[in-house]
């Protein structure tokens, strides 16, 4: 099962589309209510990466019967320190997103303890490619 | 446990020899329980949750709802009207409440409470509640039977965070049951009425949420009670400004039916919100994590709350101006001391006889979105709805007699329609550029 978004860059308020698509049909297939929550939060706070820091990208969704995995690539500028981005409070959010209550540094992190298997693929001036399975 | 379906009541019922099969109730119901067949309105009683939004939009007066027999009362010795203070709010200004409560004892009930006398006690369980349960930070308030089951149905992840404890209806008909036969009524003499502003509440009366049954022996539907009490006020007919003795309540308690009069009693942090739409998308939100609110959530799925149910005769806002004015007369009255706040119960009595009855065992989720228990099964299921809708215009026209092209899809998955619903499908494929693109533009895609 195979779904498709587009990443506009910038709209914070269209931000929450694949997420909520996907909450529903993850319902439908009846997944526990706990790794629904998980996966909603983790694929919600990729996208916000993607619309905050890059130029938008894409957003591709696998549902298996034993797990998701979610592949969020961007356009982007990259990550230059993978390390300092997975640490908690750390952020390169811009004035202007984090005046809309976003950039907290918590975005990876998060993402990193809602998701079972994360791999983070970047290169800069290229962007980065976002991979996060979670088992039902 | 889906045996609760077989048992779920429903006040909205259909008259198929006025509907028309228009398509608003359906395109109006939150929860996609409505389809058209054979040009007539069906209601799905697995998803339906009473809101009554079907309703509001139906422009034939084809839905109506049930109401109990109201001769029922003459089987009851004594017989007691439980009103809301919504009710109060349907009358003009200048009607007061005594004299609402003449004309109920002229109609023939012995006893009038509001509902609202158990309300300052059901706070501090709801606190004691809210304080036990250190494992939940958003408390979603049980008090609209709408929110309650569109949860189970819609957002059954969310069913733990419900307050699990009675209403201010239970609570207060309990009272009244104990408080009369400290009379010395024999409660089998005792036949409680509830007098219902909207669907949702007839519909927990009659299969309470977590219970077997509920302590009312009727229901009686609130715009024909109005208008029965309004036939007597035009007559001028009733005993004039009969003093009410026994039931006061406090200016707060009354406004517990409009939005924020539950929300007021808890701390800062607290929400009200009211409006289908809203509460739903505020579900959503608390459903993701990305709202935690550290207290209570009051939700109620009409705008304006309880004045704005579907069975009050009197415009929502003036019914709430009402309220307000009658909350401020009483605040009054209190401050001068000419008002006598009497209580059915001290503290110590309800704790003692009332208190231990509160609790509601298990409140069930019922998702309605559930394809399949087997999720290989469910999994394919999806991806056939996915590739019947990709094939579907996308329009939601409705004519297939479903609200959407993807419940349309559904709907096909789950052999309860076939492609040839779609109007579309038996267009010829020149059809579509010479009469539907100059409508939707190169949207439209052919079956």
């Amino acid at each position: 099962m195979h779904y498709t978004f587009d990443i506009e860059e910038g709209n914070f308020t269209n931000a929450g589309q694949a997420s909520g698509n996907i909450k529903k049909t993850l319902k439908q297939l009846n997944v526990n209510p706990a790794s629904i929550k998980r996966i909603v939060v983790a694929l919600y706070e990729a996208e916000i990466n993607a619309v905050a820091h890059a130029y938008g990208g894409k957003i591709d969704v696998d549902i298996d019967s034993d797990k998701i995995t979610m592949v969020v690539a961007d356009r982007g500028p990259g990550i230059p320190n993978i390390d300092l981005a997975m640490t908690e409070g750390y952020s390169t959010a811009s004035k202007e997103v984090r005046e809309m209550g976003f950039g907290a540094g918590m975005g990876l992190p998060n993402i990193k303890s809602n998701t079972d298997q994360l791999d983070i693929q970047t290169q800069l001036g290229v962007g980065t490619t976002i991979t996060m399975t979670v088992f039902f | 446990m889906d045996d609760t379906n077989n048992f779920f009541y429903h006040a909205l019922t259909v008259d198929h020899d006025i509907c028309t099969g228009c398509t608003h109730c359906m395109k109006a119901c939150p929860t996609e329980a409505i389809r058209i067949r054979n040009g007539k309105s069906v209601i799905d009683k697995n998803k339906c949750i009473d809101c009554g939004e079907c309703f509001k939009a139906c422009s034939y007066h084809a839905i109506y709802i049930k109401q109990d027999d109201f001769d029922l009362m003459d089987q009851y010795k004594y017989k007691v009207a439980l009103v809301p203070a919504t009710f109060i709010g349907q009358f003009a200004g200048d009607v007061s409440t005594s004299q609402i409560y003449a004309c109920l004892k002229q109609i023939g009930f012995s006893h009038i409470y509001e509902i609202e006398h158990g309300v300052s006690f059901l706070i501090n369980l709801y606190k004691k509640y809210m304080a036990e349960h250190k494992d939940i930070n958003t408390f979603i308030s049980p008090y609209c039977p709408a929110v309650v089951r569109l949860i189970q149905t819609r957002f059954p992840s969310l069913v733990k965070n419900i307050i699990h404890m009675k209403v201010p209806l239970d609570i207060t008909s309990l009272m009244i049951r104990e408080y009369l036969s400290k009379e010395g009524i024999c409660s089998e003499d005792v036949g409680v009425f509830y007098v219902s502003p909207c669907a949702a509440k007839i519909a927990a009366v009659k299969s309470p949420v977590g219970e077997d049954s509920s302590a009312i022996a009727g229901v009686i539907n609130m715009d024909f009670l109005y208008n029965k009490v309004q036939h007597l006020l035009s007559k001028k007919t009733q005993g004039e400004s009969e003093p009410i003795a026994n039931h006061s309540l406090s200016g707060k308690d009354i406004l517990w039916e409009l939005t924020g009069g539950e929300s007021v009693n808890f701390d800062n942090s607290s929400f009200a919100i009211d409006g289908m739409k809203n509460v739903i998308e505020f579900l959503e939100k608390i459903e993701d994590g990305d709202i935690e609110v550290n207290g209570l959530v009051e939700m109620r799925v009409c705008d304006q709350s309880c004045v704005g149910g579907i069975l009050c005769p009197n415009n929502r806002f003036l019914a709430k101006q009402k309220l307000e004015i009658r909350a401020q007369e009483i605040k009054q009255h209190i401050e001068n001391n000419d008002y006598q706040e009497e209580e059915l119960f001290s503290e110590e009595e309800f704790d003692k006889k009332i208190a231990p009855m509160m609790n509601i065992p298990t409140i069930t989720p019922r998702s309605s979105f559930k394809l399949h228990d087997n999720l290989q099964i469910a999994l394919k299921m999806v991806e056939n709805i996915k590739n019947i809708e990709s094939k579907l215009p996308g329009i939601d026209c409705s004519a297939c007699g479903a609200p959407t092209c993807s419940a349309l899809a559904e709907d096909i998955i789950k052999e309860e329609a076939t492609i040839d619903n779609c109007l579309f499908s038996h267009l010829p494929p020149e059809k579509y550029d010479e009469l539907l693109k100059k409508i939707w533009g190169k949207n439209i895609k052919p079956l």
